[in-house]
């Protein structure tokens, strides 16, 4: 993973990029929410803001086993 | 003892004399057993450690060390190789400082030389709020009873005359932290030491058996599914930092643990540069700490790749900064190559501090969270943890460790940076 696909810029290095946070599940309560992480090997949804680029907040599905990014969204797109 | 018996003048001298044949495997090939007391997952050092403490300490007799791939391959043989006792809070620099203790006499107690190094760790500071929070580290320390002395500049320019402190900077440092008996022990001496010494005492290193299931009846685990079939097992320690939550997957619990990318890189080998251990933290760019290994490399690691990965990859310009900091404090490496860059996984825990308690069954154990410290953590961790294993009791130094302190508020928040895994 080098890359992420920007919906708005294209293709940018990873560096223009930084991580927030992985979504936590719908219905995790107030300390699962701050504090565990499900690590169940399949895709999780994560918060990246594109900082070096056109700043916009983005909703990116990505396997953290394998690395393989499926999919960059803008946050709120409904996508 | 396994094969060789102990080391000393005179088996060198022996086998010198004795024209090959005469070094053996440093641990018996014994295969997988039926069933075992304690079986410990990953031959890592705080499995291998755990194993040796077993043994030893409280004479349990049928232990095995399952490893997925081959000892030390993990993050033992992934880390900076830098040990120190150096934290402000009472529940780490106390369990650090056993820690260190430890390691000054481990050559000896485990008949291996692991070059424990105590060459000093500089942490430096570039501005007074620096000096007053280093201020505070050391005098923490002190009351403690643990080494840690201020450097004002010209105290630092003596100790480290290679540092580069005239040019212009931003930032300029203008002191020091400095740890003496901190420094440097030899990773994968490490590795094999504690599995030599393990296996002279009876305990199985099982090589390329991966976990695959623990099954339970009741409340208790009864054994494990591995690639080599099913183990019985009394009791089930996990020590597998970097891959914790893999296993809390396996077990179907939620851990309060994000899996990090850190990263390593080395230089090709120049004479003597530098005899400490350098830390250097840099406003709003990142992190870059370094020191020369025996062989003449700097060693370097910086700050996390920060986003969640298993996969072993570094990002390129994590390392490229990590490289700017090392050339910004010694200028007249800038020509040298790079000759190897990895990557470790690391077990990121919510305060920075580790976990080492009971998970989900009674008897099984976790040992994990290690987050940067790890490696420094070794010695004390294998003997405390064995202690807890074997006796179903967790000994104070440890007892902070304990999972349920996130939910009851009792964080280990070293950094003072909340309830995040990472902080860039």
């Amino acid at each position: 993973m080098t890359r992420l696909v920007c919906p708005f810029c294209g293709a940018r290095e990873l560096v223009e990029f930084e991580f927030h946070q992985t979504l936590p599940e719908p219905q995790a309560g107030a300390y699962a929410r701050v504090y565990e992480r499900v690590d169940h090997g399949q895709d999780s949804i994560e918060h990246w803001q594109h900082l070096g680029g056109c700043r916009a907040w983005l909703r990116v599905r990505r396997n953290p086993w394998t690395g393989d990014v499926r999919a960059v969204a803008l946050e709120g797109s409904g996508t | 003892m396994a094969a060789t018996g102990r080391y000393s003048a005179w088996s060198l001298i022996r086998a010198r004399l004795s024209r090959g044949g005469y070094w053996r495997p440093l641990w018996s090939g014994r295969c997988l057993q039926p069933g075992y007391d304690v079986v410990v997952v990953g031959a890592g050092g705080h499995g291998l450690a755990t194993a040796y403490h077993l043994a030893r300490d409280h004479g349990i007799k049928r232990v095995a060390v399952l490893e997925q791939r081959l000892v030390g391959y993990g993050n033992v043989g992934r880390n900076t190789t830098i040990v120190r006792s150096n934290y402000l809070l009472p529940e780490n620099h106390y369990f650090y400082e056993d820690s260190l203790r430890r390691w000054e006499t481990l050559s000896r107690d485990l008949n291996y030389n692991v070059m424990y190094s105590p060459r000093g760790v500089v942490d430096l500071a570039l501005s007074d709020a620096d000096m007053a929070n280093l201020a505070r580290r050391g005098n923490a320390m002190r009351l403690a009873g643990i080494d840690a002395e201020l450097l004002d500049r010209n105290a630092v320019a003596r100790l480290v005359p290679a540092l580069e402190l005239q040019r212009a900077r931003r930032f300029p440092i203008v002191g020091a932290l400095v740890q003496r008996r901190g420094g440097t022990v030899r990773h994968d001496a490490v590795a094999w030491g504690f599995a030599r010494a393990a296996s002279a005492l009876g305990v199985d290193i099982i090589e390329h058996c991966a976990v695959t299931g623990v099954r339970a009846a009741g409340g208790s685990a009864t054994g494990m599914e591995t690639t080599r079939g099913f183990v019985k097992a009394e009791r089930i320690v996990f020590a597998t930092a970097g891959h914790t939550g893999m296993i809390g997957a396996m077990l179907g619990v939620a851990l309060p643990i994000e899996t990090h990318l850190l990263q390593a890189m080395v230089t090709e080998p120049i004479k003597p540069l530098l005899d400490t251990v350098i830390v250097y933290v840099y406003p709003g760019h990142g992190e870059t700490y370094i020191c020369q290994s025996d062989r003449g490399g700097l060693v370097m690691g910086g700050h996390l790749d920060g986003f969640p990965s298993y996969t072993r990859e570094g990002r390129w310009d994590r390392l490229e900064e990590v490289v700017q900091g090392a050339v910004d404090l010694l200028p007249r490496i800038g020509a040298l190559k790079l000759l190897r860059q990895w990557a470790g996984t690391n077990d990121m825990t919510m305060d920075g501090s580790p976990i080492m308690d009971r998970l989900r069954y009674d008897n099984v154990f976790v040992n994990a969270g290690w987050c940067y410290g790890g490696f420094k953590a070794i010695p004390a961790s294998g003997a405390a943890f064995a202690t807890f294993v074997a006796t179903g009791t967790a000994p104070d130094l440890i007892k902070a460790y304990r999972i349920s302190r996130f939910a009851s508020g009792h964080l280990l928040d070293e950094r003072g940076a909340g309830p995040f895994p990472v902080r860039l």
